[in-house]
């Protein structure tokens, strides 16, 4: 069918395939297939221990350089000026298949292990460096502040002696006043006291438990130091206090000593002495000049060291986390020591084989050997992965799509219907031209500057907008569209043709009534609506029906997908117990609610001898009671029949669905016991001899002459089909539709909700801003006119686009995941995930 | 009632502990822990566990205290993660759990002090969860008062030291009896504040606490034959809760051998398997008694592990925060043990470790 090109409707065909791998290609082909990224690996040795497979010696290694490699980007990224790191695209490659793989590797472990010795090395000098200048730079900071204590506390006593001696001392005495200072100021502290500097964090709990020991018996005074001192190896910050305590007593000295050293402070010899204190003031400044020197050299040759290595951290990286990949991939494949190869089994898309084929091919002229892996086609029962083909244009739908669930193998995939479905959908409830517009241009500005942005680290939330920038670019144009059909640009209308209606008011009248004169509008609303007073009863009423109509076709639609998946897998069965009868159910109901809906519409019912009849009402009473429309509100001759027929078609659907399907499986089930075979599960006994199993054999022999496919183990457990099971999914299901038929036409009714409530809002946002200031006469006006505009834009763009447009996605996302997926949509599948190098997390 | 309220300020945590507690090791991730050669197979064979990368950012050789502290440091994070996001009456629960650690990391400091060792080294050794910030002050103190005079009488378990207050010096023998008391007053405390909690958390914890509690006396006993420790002041350190209390106390307390303490052990069902093959034939001192002992600790540490996984079989409770404490606790001690067995080249013991599930 679709096997000559590839189609979004349905995945990819996929194959089993076995290869034999020689050991000495088996590294290089892996690499091969890693960069074609199209196959996935399976796990041929689950019970093995992960330390126990083949190459966990080769995988240990790589975790060693990773390791290096990672101490390195954290050396790197811990540099407050910033380092330069080459991008990838940009470094030379590193070759790491052919013959001088091994090499070459080798040569990298050295690389990284001699790197990491001198950094390490450069580490170790420059941190005792850094804290030999650190204490330093604290000796000086409680040199200083002590300093500064001591002085003040000198003019203080100065103080108290002068005023002591102006009071009592006779004048007589002055000589020995005289003596006294110069004695004085030697000694003057009989205090003694203990220096050093503790984090200030610690500062209160140090300043209480020395209360405590001591029981109150100290002076303690401490001030901050202003700049904080840093790590130069792990660049954390500290910041910390300079104290000073003073106390009597050797004991209680001691004390102190040993609670600072064991609270983590430092202490500092200082001189009581003034002289001694300046003296060791400038031998501390002095060696610190010689250690800075020192420290700035260390720091700019291990800066150079860090530039060298961020030249090739990227490519080292990439090395890495390539080679480690392969190892783990071959760690999945089937180690056979007597015949020296490896055996892979995989999936892959069965297109795709010869391109592998050539990948293998390319591999062993790169390994410069002769002797080529070989490939292999496995027959299996069982179900292969999912693998939908995207392109950048289809892979944004597509992941709406499989982040609802991934679809069976060859299933009718919904991304490919979501293309234009999703887009329309939203733009019923955005329709807008002025609003579709921005995101149309927004989504353009995305699209053209692709290969610029998909370079840089946008962030989680703009870098999801521009995942999905040709969903947007959809969106918008749709949105455009749709705003033409409601006739609204920011709230106003576009007056392009004729309009139907006239006002022939004089401008006295309070109210004028428009008259038609003729004309039809040919596309979209009719801007004579627009200002109206029964234009929200116009809107509403047309909008809702509307989506009413929209939401039976998409339903209808949806429910038709069936089709091709019943043919496909060739279940007639369930053609004629699900399929049919839920499409009569629907269109009996509400297919009938569309087709009077749109007959309502095609009527000129000012002409008419009845009064318009309500649908809703209509339906409602069609349930309530069968058979009797009011003559008053009939819309056609013969709706009591009608009517009455379409009922009873509903009503047989709901039995038929229910039991059609169990009892068809319950008659199949009777038949193969009435031929003689028992389930393998009962007591085999001999009776029953397996004849899948006899088939199989038989078919694989023929097979096996024929060509290169040979059968793949028959481990796939058949399964078990359990009759109570198929009752219960039938109930549920035929539950689960009839009554999700009735609630998600309801729940259409989304779109005329969230389009009228965007209509509203823009309006709303229109009359509050700029409506008023549209007419300035005054240069005041002119201002106001313009801070109206941007502040009316701006809210235009987030509130309107950006909200309204966000909830109407999820609105969008909802229909497509609940109502129309719940109508088709098996999603039992799971992903094909091939080992491929390209990484998510690496912008290349 | 606890099951209409417990989500609304715990339902997360609890949460959030059953996904840790499935992370524990099961008895395969130790067969393929005990088969490894080195400790570079180990560190592979965790990295397949929960326990993740921990150590793919040690370089070469690794030791086993790497191991512990890494370990030790993942559960401490989890811990602080349950604390920083818990609300009364969770937060003062978990503030509970850190106060055994708090009185053995205070025990211990003040021991080293004694025996003169440097007071950095001791910090370093201590549990982090037990660290509060005036506790390097402790080694200043020489004697009891002081000790709660200066940096206790600030921290919670200033009310646990009030009944140890003497102005005796610090002796090993003295440090012990401290220890004791002071364990014995935080698990009548925490106990009643167990009951305080009611419904399904005091049943749990009640009855986790109670062994814990019984396990005390009967180490106490066995551990005070021969010593100094007078009778009276042995049963003063009993805690006054557990399945022994009170008679078996009393009859703890008067035992001068290991056969009595068997058959006050026997009195209680759950308890009777402790001494069960130990045989009658301990009737002295030498080897065959701390052969007797040391099965006995490990029936201990099976014990506690079988209560602590019993706490996970009900919801709507604070036991399995306490239980998943002392499951990893005892998971750390397995593979410490493991790693130690393998890095000693010691195969023949490697399988003398508790499995957990």
């Amino acid at each position: 069918m679709s096997d000559d090109y590839p189609s979004l409707l349905r995945s990819e065909q996929m194959s089993l395939v076995q290869l034999f791998v020689p050991t000495e290609v088996a590294h290089d082909t892996v690499a091969e297939l890693g960069e074609l990224g199209n196959v996935q690996f399976k796990d041929l040795n689950p019970n093995v221990n992960p330390f126990q497979r083949s190459f966990v010696g080769e995988i240990r290694r790589i975790d060693e350089m990773s390791r290096r490699v990672r101490f390195f980007s954290t050396q790197i990224e811990q540099e407050k000026d910033v380092v330069p790191i080459r991008p990838l695209y940009d470094s030379a490659p590193l070759i790491t298949v052919g013959p001088r793989a091994a090499q070459t590797m080798d040569e990298l472990d050295g690389v990284l292990a001699a790197h990491e010795q001198r950094l390490t090395q450069m580490n170790e000098s420059y941190q005792k460096l850094g804290e030999r200048t650190k204490e330093l730079i604290e000796a000086r900071h409680v040199l200083r502040e002590t300093a500064v204590f001591f002085d003040k506390a000198q003019d203080h006593q100065t103080d108290i002696r002068t005023s002591y001696d102006d009071s009592a001392a006779p004048l007589l005495q002055h000589d020995d006043r005289e003596n006294q200072y110069s004695a004085g100021t030697g000694a003057q502290f009989d205090l003694e006291f203990v220096a050093g500097t503790i984090e200030r964090v610690r500062v209160p709990t140090f300043e209480r438990v020395l209360w405590r020991v001591l029981r109150g018996n100290l002076y303690m005074n401490h001030t901050d130091i202003v700049e904080p001192f840093v790590d130069p190896v792990t660049g954390a910050e500290t910041r910390k206090n300079v104290f000073i305590i003073f106390a009597h007593g050797d004991a209680l000295l001691a004390k102190i000593r040993k609670v600072a050293e064991s609270m983590g402070a430092t202490l500092y010899p200082i001189d009581a002495n003034a002289d001694k204190r300046s003296e060791s003031l400038r031998e501390v400044e002095g060696r610190l000049e010689d250690l800075q020197n020192v420290l700035y050299n260390t720091g700019s040759s291990r800066r150079t060291e860090l530039i060298k290595i961020g030249e090739n951290l990227r490519s080292w990286q990439d090395v890495v986390r390539k080679e480690k990949l392969i190892y783990e991939t071959l760690n999945l494949f089937n180690y056979d020591v007597r015949r020296k190869t490896l055996i892979a089994e995989g999936w892959v898309p069965t297109r795709d084989i010869t391109t592998i084929q050539l990948a293998l091919r390319h591999a062993t002229e790169e390994s410069g050997t002769s002797v080529p892996p070989i490939l292999h086609e496995l027959r299996t029962h069982k179900t292969p992965p999912t693998f939908n083909r995207t392109n950048k244009f289809t892979e944004g739908f597509q992941t709406i799509m499989d982040s609802y669930g991934v679809a069976s193998y060859q299933e009718v995939n919904p991304g490919l219907f979501a293309v234009i479905t999703f887009p329309f959908l939203f733009a019923v409830m955005f329709g807008d031209i002025g609003h579709g517009f921005i995101i149309f241009v927004a989504a353009l500005y995305m699209i053209f500057a692709e290969r610029k942005l998909a370079r840089t680290d946008l962030g989680e939330i703009v870098g999801q907008f521009f995942y999905g920038r040709y969903i947007i670019l959809l969106m918008g144009l749709f949105s455009i569209y749709t705003g033409l059909m409601y006739n609204d640009i920011f709230s106003k209308s576009l007056h392009i043709w004729h309009s139907a209606w006239d006002f022939p008011g004089n401008g006295t009248d309070t109210k004028i009534v428009g008259v038609d004169n003729g004309h039809r509008y040919p596309f979209g609303l009719d801007p004579g609506w627009h200002g109206a007073d029964n234009n929200l009863v116009f809107v509403n009423s047309y909008k809702m029906k509307m989506s009413v109509v929209l939401g039976v076709i998409h339903m209808t639609f949806a429910l038709c997908l069936q089709l091709p998946n019943h043919l496909k897998f060739k279940r007639p069965i369930d053609v004629y117990a699900n399929f049919i009868p839920q499409m009569i159910f629907l269109q009996s109901i509400f297919g009938y609610l569309v087709v009077c809906i749109l007959y309502k519409w095609s009527v000129d019912w000012s002409k008419a001898s009845t009064q318009p009849p309500s649908l809703l009402n209509m339906l409602i009473s069609m349930f309530l009671s069968p058979g009797k429309v009011d003559p008053s509100e009939q819309l056609y001759a013969g709706q009591p029949f009608v009517q009455v027929v379409l009922l009873l078609l509903a009503a047989i659907c709901v039995p038929w669905l229910l039991i059609t399907k169990p009892y068809l499986a319950w008659k199949d089930m009777h038949k193969i016991k009435e031929q003689g075979y028992v389930s393998i599960a009962g007591n085999g006994d001999g009776n029953g001899t397996h004849r899948d199993s006899s088939d199989d054999v038989l078919e694989g022999e023929e097979e096996g002459n024929g060509g290169a496919i040979a059968e793949a183990g028959d481990e796939e457990e058949h399964e078990q089909h359990d009759f109570g099971e198929v009752i219960i999914h039938q109930v549920i299901h035929t539950i689960e539709f009839c009554l999700g038929c009735i609630s998600h036409t309801a729940s259409y009714l989304r779109l005329w909700a969230l389009s009228l409530a965007h209509a509203q809002l823009s309006e709303v946002l229109w009359t509050m801003t700029l409506e008023a200031w549209l007419e300035p006469t005054g240069v005041f006006e002119w201002i106001v006119l313009i801070v109206m505009g941007v502040f009316w834009f701006v809210l235009t763009v987030f509130i309107l686009c950006l909200m309204e447009g966000l909830s109407a996605f999820l609105h969008a996302l909802r229909l497509h995941w609940v109502e129309a997926n719940s109508k088709h949509f098996e999603g039992g599948g799971h992903a094909f995930t091939p080992l491929t190098f390209a990484d998510p997390d690496f912008k290349d | 009632m606890e099951a209409l309220l417990f989500n609304v300020d715990s339902g997360f945590l609890e949460g959030t502990v059953r996904g840790y507690k499935a992370g524990i090791l099961t008895q395969s991730h130790y067969t393929n822990l005990t088969q490894c050669e080195s400790l570079e197979d180990f560190r592979t064979q965790l990295s397949a566990t929960d326990y993740g990368n921990f150590l793919a950012n040690e370089s070469l050789p690794i030791s086993t205290a790497t191991i512990a502290d890494k370990a030790t440091q993942i559960l401490v994070d989890q811990f602080k993660y349950l604390r920083n996001n818990a609300v009364e009456p969770l937060s003062k629960f978990l503030d509970y759990v850190t106060y055994a650690y708090m009185i053995d990391n205070v025990i211990l400091l003040i021991t080293g002090t004694l025996h003169e060792r440097d007071t950095h080294e001791l910090i370093e050794r201590c549990h982090p969860l037990g660290i509060f910030e005036s506790m390097p002050a402790l080694c200043v103190a020489s004697n009891v008062e002081e000790l709660y005079q200066s940096v206790l009488v600030e921290t919670p378990l200033a009310p646990y030291f009030r009944d140890c207050l003497s102005a005796s010096d610090l002796d090993d023998l003295n440090i012990e009896i401290i220890r004791n008391t002071v364990y014995k007053a935080y698990l009548e405390d925490f106990y009643a504040f167990c009951g305080s909690l009611s419904g399904p958390t005091a049943d749990v914890m009640q009855r986790i606490l109670s062994f814990e509690a019984d396990r005390r006396t009967v180490n106490i006993t066995i551990n005070s034959f021969n010593t100094e420790l007078s009778k009276e002041e042995r049963a003063k350190l009993f805690p006054a809760i557990g399945r022994l209390f009170p008679e078996g106390n009393n009859q703890l307390a008067k035992a001068d051998e290991i056969d009595q303490v068997r058959l006050v052990c026997e009195n209680v069902g759950e308890y009777r398997q402790f001494f069960a093959d130990a045989g009658s034939s301990a009737n002295g001192l030498g080897d065959e008694d701390s052969g007797v002992l040391s099965q006995l600790e490990d029936r201990f540490f099976q014990t506690e592990v079988h209560l602590n996984k019993m706490a996970f079989l009900q919801q709507f409770q604070y036991g399995v925060f306490y239980a998943y404490m002392k499951l990893k606790e005892q998971e750390i001690r397995n593979i410490t043990w493991i790693a130690e067995c393998i890095a000693q080249n010691a195969k023949d013991r490697i399988q003398d470790f508790i499995p957990i599930f």
